[in-house]
């Protein structure tokens, strides 16, 4: 825990100086959190300012210390899970929608191990959203929880306030989704390679 | 079939790669200057909302007391008043007065005793 409790029974209490130190911890993180699950980085500050909205309105029912960082993954998972969904207008994504340059990519990060410049960064950005848009956005999130930010079924378990068991099948299915894609999108690039 | 899971277990590798990268690829960032001002300004300005909201329905709950207050105490007025009428429905008026009317024909008829004209 980045706060003690204390700090945050003052925030609660209506202390505007304990709130804005509250945020000052979290807010480097949770924003990190919440660009990988969007995706998109002109919105993140905006997203992250709702999560700390919820925050403050919602301060005083928290009644434990422990389950602060869990309450504050919700929020930040719930707030991006809104935001997908009113991003959703777009297409479906299929598994051509992979460029080739995409796909060359994600072959590429699978050997290799180095700081990646601006456009690679950028291709890997597009290639896993465009895998990612195959799936629904509240396994979307919960998918890049576990795989991008390397949280336990355990801590996912006291986020979404289900059985660990159930949460594995969920995640298993939405994984198997995306590797269809990822596979499918390969071969396709691979069939293109061939012909040309 | 051994060939088939190893190529799977490839992807899956190679997946995983990608995840990683991705998480690379977006570092924590530090936020804007305006993030702290933008935030209570929005904290406020949600704050001002609810408060306007609350008002509003304070002052509904309010008008609707003082409305059946109003409507209570006419009821009660016109309870009063009503009492002063005739209670009787109007069919049971009518039922009346033909009652009345009826008796003049089921009156007994008075048989005067026949005089000795002779």
């Amino acid at each position: 825990m980045l706060v003690d409790f204390e700090l945050i029974i003052r925030a609660r209490e209506g202390d505007g100086a304990a709130f804005n130190q509250l945020v000052l911890a979290y807010r480097k993180r949770i924003l990190g959190t919440i660009g990988r699950l969007i995706g998109h980085p002109e919105d993140v500050e905006d997203v992250g300012q709702e999560v700390f909205l919820r925050l403050y309105f919602s301060l005083d029912q928290l009644r434990s210390a422990e389950v602060f960082e869990p309450w504050l993954y919700r929020l930040t998972a719930n707030a991006a899970y809104d935001y997908l969904r009113k991003r959703r207008r777009r297409m479906e994504s299929r598994m051509a929608d992979l460029s080739e340059q995409q796909v060359t990519v994600a072959d590429a990060l699978a050997s290799t191990k180095v700081d990646h410049d601006e456009g690679q960064r950028k291709a890997i950005r597009e290639t896993v959203d465009s895998l990612l848009d195959g799936v629904s956005e509240e396994d979307r999130v919960l998918l890049m929880l576990k795989e991008v930010e390397g949280l336990s079924l355990r801590e996912l378990g006291k986020i979404y306030h289900v059985n660990e068991n159930a949460l594995k099948v969920r995640l298993f299915r939405a994984r198997q989704r995306v590797l269809k894609s990822f596979r499918a999108s390969r071969k396709a690039v691979a069939g293109l390679k061939g012909s040309s | 079939m051994n060939q088939q899971d190893h190529l799977m277990g490839d992807e899956e590798e190679r997946l995983d790669a990608l995840f990683q990268a991705y998480r690379q690829a977006y570092p924590d960032a530090e936020a804007g200057a305006n993030f702290m001002p933008q935030l209570w300004q929005k904290i406020e300005a949600r704050e001002r909302t609810s408060t306007i909201f609350a008002r509003l329905a304070r002052n509904l709950v309010t008008a609707a007391l003082a409305l059946s207050s109003i409507l209570g105490l006419a009821v009660t007025v016109s309870h009063s008043r009503a009492s002063a009428l005739p209670s009787e429905t109007y069919v049971e008026v009518l039922e009346e007065d033909h009652a009345r009317q009826n008796l003049d024909y089921f009156e007994p008829v008075r048989v005067e005793p026949i005089a000795d004209h002779r």
